[in-house]
């Protein structure tokens, strides 16, 4: 009997629980949510408490995390994005950690789950909509109206621009969860195939899972992560400085 | 797909939340703070080493132009010092000739002085012994009682042959 290649997306109530009527039950993703962000504090603290001037291995490579979010940060948003730090830090550090340990067999990927992704991703949109508001206005309704649009264009431009605000957090939740989905999928296929291929053709798609997998491993679980984050800094830093405003004045 | 079985959403939400929250706290309050104080300090560390080297290298250069300038102005002094002795040692030479010319200037002038003054003393000397011995000539012609006009004859003789030798 074959397994559905969607199989192991699939969760089951392990431990019933509701608050107000609302299920809260225990399920794997919620157990492999635990297990993400203990591994991710445990390692961080680790490295953050040994701060040594020149650093060992495990300090070196949370602080390359560090500098790198800093960075992502410091380019989109400037100097007032650092505010955002710690919450863009650990979004990443939670995605980071969900695709790395979602690809270790027999776990979960937290991120495969587009109500999780979709969380985050409308999470960062409505900070972005706060943030724009808050510091701009109403003229932040002027980002639906691109900078240098001839006034004929408005009328055009504003449908359009409202698409692509909407877009963005819809694209930022199905792009993490449709990577992470697919890539499972394909290993699982990839599995299935070498199983029901016997030994005569079974090598070849054993070949390509292993292809595949490092492919996840090397790049896409590391660049999902990534590109989610810096979305994110770029969206918020759109609500820093509309249209660049702010920039052109520093 | 069973991500799609809006049966879990609910508690898939409230744990995202409640993990990413508690994830937050922790990360806030124990990692974050060490990785960036301990990144800033290197930096800072990097940074004030650089400026240091900076520091230093300049100092250095001030004070190679510090001992060039030195040196120059030493070998200046140097100079400075051959050539006043040079010169002390020119007008020394000068002064001294001068001086030597002087002295045998002088010493030749008193000389001279000495010399004239002799040769006054010697006429005037001159003189008086001739007068003396006019006047003895004359006396012993007056006790040979010559006339009157011997006498004076023998006198005026005397006298032109004085002025004679005189003005010779």
């Amino acid at each position: 009997m074959e397994e559905s290649p969607l199989h192991q997306f699939e969760l089951h109530h392990w431990i019933p629980l509701s608050i107000g009527g609302v299920d809260i039950s225990i399920n794997k993703a919620v157990i492999f949510m635990w297990i993400v962000i203990a591994v991710a504090a445990v390692l961080m603290i680790m490295a953050g408490s040994s701060r040594k001037l020149v650093p060992g291995k495990l300090q070196s490579l949370a602080e390359m995390m560090v500098e790198f979010i800093r960075n992502m940060i410091l380019d989109t948003m400037g100097k007032d994005g650092m505010r955002f730090f710690p919450f863009v830090a650990t979004l990443f550090l939670f995605i980071l950690f969900s695709n790395y340990i979602g690809l270790i067999p027999g776990t979960y990927t937290v991120t495969s789950q587009i109500v999780v992704t979709a969380v985050f991703s409308f999470f960062v949109y409505g900070v972005s909509l706060v943030i724009g508001f808050w510091l701009h206005g109403v003229k932040y309704f002027g980002i639906l109206v691109p900078p240098g649009t001839p006034g004929w264009l408005v009328p055009l431009m504003i449908p359009i621009e409202i698409i692509s605000q909407i877009a963005r957090p819809v694209s930022l939740a199905v792009r993490l969860f449709a990577n992470m989905t697919a890539g499972h999928v394909m290993i699982a296929v990839l599995s299935g195939l070498t199983i029901s291929g016997g030994l005569l053709i079974g090598w070849l798609p054993l070949v390509v899972s292993i292809g595949v997998y490092l492919l996840e491993f090397l790049l896409i679980a590391f660049i999902q992560a990534y590109i989610f984050t810096i979305l994110t800094c770029v969206y918020l830093g759109d609500a820093f400085h509309l249209h660049g405003h702010e920039e052109q004045a520093h | 797909m069973p991500q799609f079985e809006s049966t879990f959403f609910s508690s898939l939400i409230f744990w995202e939340v409640i993990s990413f929250g508690i994830l937050l706290f922790v990360l806030y309050k124990y990692a974050f703070p060490g990785i960036l104080s301990a990144l800033e300090e290197r930096e800072k560390k990097i940074k004030d080493s650089l400026d240091q080297a900076e520091q230093h290298r300049s100092e250095a250069e001030r004070q190679l132009k510090e001992y060039e300038a030195k040196l120059s102005a030493v070998g200046k002094e140097a100079e400075a010092i051959l050539a006043a002795a040079k010169e002390r040692a020119q007008r020394l030479l000068d002064e001294n000739e001068q001086r030597l010319t002087a002295e045998a200037e002088r010493i030749k002038g008193d000389a001279a002085r000495e010399i004239e003054q002799e040769r006054r003393k010697a006429l005037q000397d001159i003189r008086t012994h001739t007068t003396e011995l006019a006047l003895m000539v004359a006396e012993k012609v007056v006790q040979r009682s010559l006339t009157e006009a011997d006498q004076r004859r023998f006198a005026d003789e005397a006298l032109e042959a004085l002025s004679k030798s005189h003005s010779r």
